[in-house]
């Protein structure tokens, strides 16, 4: 495939699965958003950081519709990032996936990227709705959330690599590898620091939502990449005439 | 006599630079949405780009969404 095309049926699908991320969100996310930001203005009133006038409320609203106006352009900027991410894997990856076509390829490789490096890191440190999180440690937390992405991604790239060299019926000892890696690092790295004051039901109802959101962005841009990449590709089978 | 043979050759070659470049969308995306506190527009605003905080205030809601940390 040309390098154009392929970095713009990447670009494309990552941009359209990243909108309906977006729009997703947008749907199901934003009211707990509301809702704990609501929170966060009370414990604002209570601690006299502000005060509850209406210049305080003409000044959340203007701020409130600017934070809601990205949340469908960010998808987008996010599902170019993590589309181009995926993109390089499946290019590199695409003769090791399992399916007869590039839709089953693209969204069986989209699962393996959803568990290493979503859904594990997500169980160490899951999403939080506004009012959870100090300031002061929002560096400390960042350090921790991509290096742990690193480490699981890596990890099971290198995992990978390790069962490839090994006889047929032992390849599944890369994957038991893998499990015994993430689960020390899940115990080895250090927890998040910031303490959990808003209601629980809340902050679950939230991270559900969340997983629920980032899932439709794997399912989309397996989809519409293995589509594209159907489409597009004209390095298919090849008949051979001898 | 001829045959038909079907070889299941499916190479997937693409470049060096796509991949490069593709990586490099991916990381500067990553940046804008889940981490930049002020410093893309302190290139041109300096210090007020970390008290206006306007991409992170644009990316606010999808950060939380996406499972970034924010204050």
């Amino acid at each position: 495939m040309k390098s154009v095309l392929f970095i713009v049926i990447v670009i494309v699908s990552g941009a359209l699965a990243g909108a309906i991320h977006g729009t997703v969100n947008f749907a199901i996310v934003e009211p707990y958003l509301d809702q704990a930001i609501g929170i966060e203005n009370e414990n604002l009133f209570a601690s006299g950081e502000e005060d509850d006038n209406p210049q305080f409320w003409a000044d959340y609203e203007e701020y409130r519709v600017w934070q809601k106006s990205g949340q469908v352009l960010a998808g987008i900027i996010l599902g170019v990032a993590m589309g181009s991410l995926f993109g390089i894997v499946y290019a590199l990856s695409r003769n090791s996936l399992p399916g007869k076509n590039d839709v089953t390829k693209a969204v069986v490789l989209a699962g393996i990227m959803w568990i290493t490096v979503y859904l594990i890191p997500f169980l160490k440190y899951p999403a939080n709705p506004p009012t959870v999180g100090e300031t002061e440690t929002v560096v400390l937390r960042s350090i921790l959330y991509i290096l742990f992405i690193a480490i699981s991604g890596f990890g099971a790239f290198a995992f990978y690599k390790l069962s490839q060299k090994l006889q047929s019926n032992k390849k599944y000892l890369g994957l038991i590898g893998y499990v015994i890696f993430i689960i020390i690092a899940f115990f080895v790295m250090p927890e998040n620091p910031d303490e959990i004051t808003a209601p629980m039901n809340l902050v679950n109802e939230f991270r559900l939502m969340s997983v629920l959101g980032v899932t439709s962005f794997w399912i989309s841009v397996g989809i519409i990449l293995g589509l594209l990449w159907n489409k597009f590709d004209n390095s298919k089978l090849s008949p051979d005439y001898s | 006599m001829s045959k038909v043979q079907q070889l299941s050759v499916s190479k997937t070659s693409v470049s060096k630079v796509a991949i490069l470049v593709l990586a490099i969308v991916f990381a500067a995306g990553l940046f804008v949405v889940g981490f930049d506190q002020g410093h893309i527009f302190s290139v041109v605003y300096g210090e007020q780009a970390f008290v206006d905080l306007t991409i992170h205030e644009l990316t606010h809601d999808m950060r939380h969404a996406a499972g970034f940390p924010c204050h």
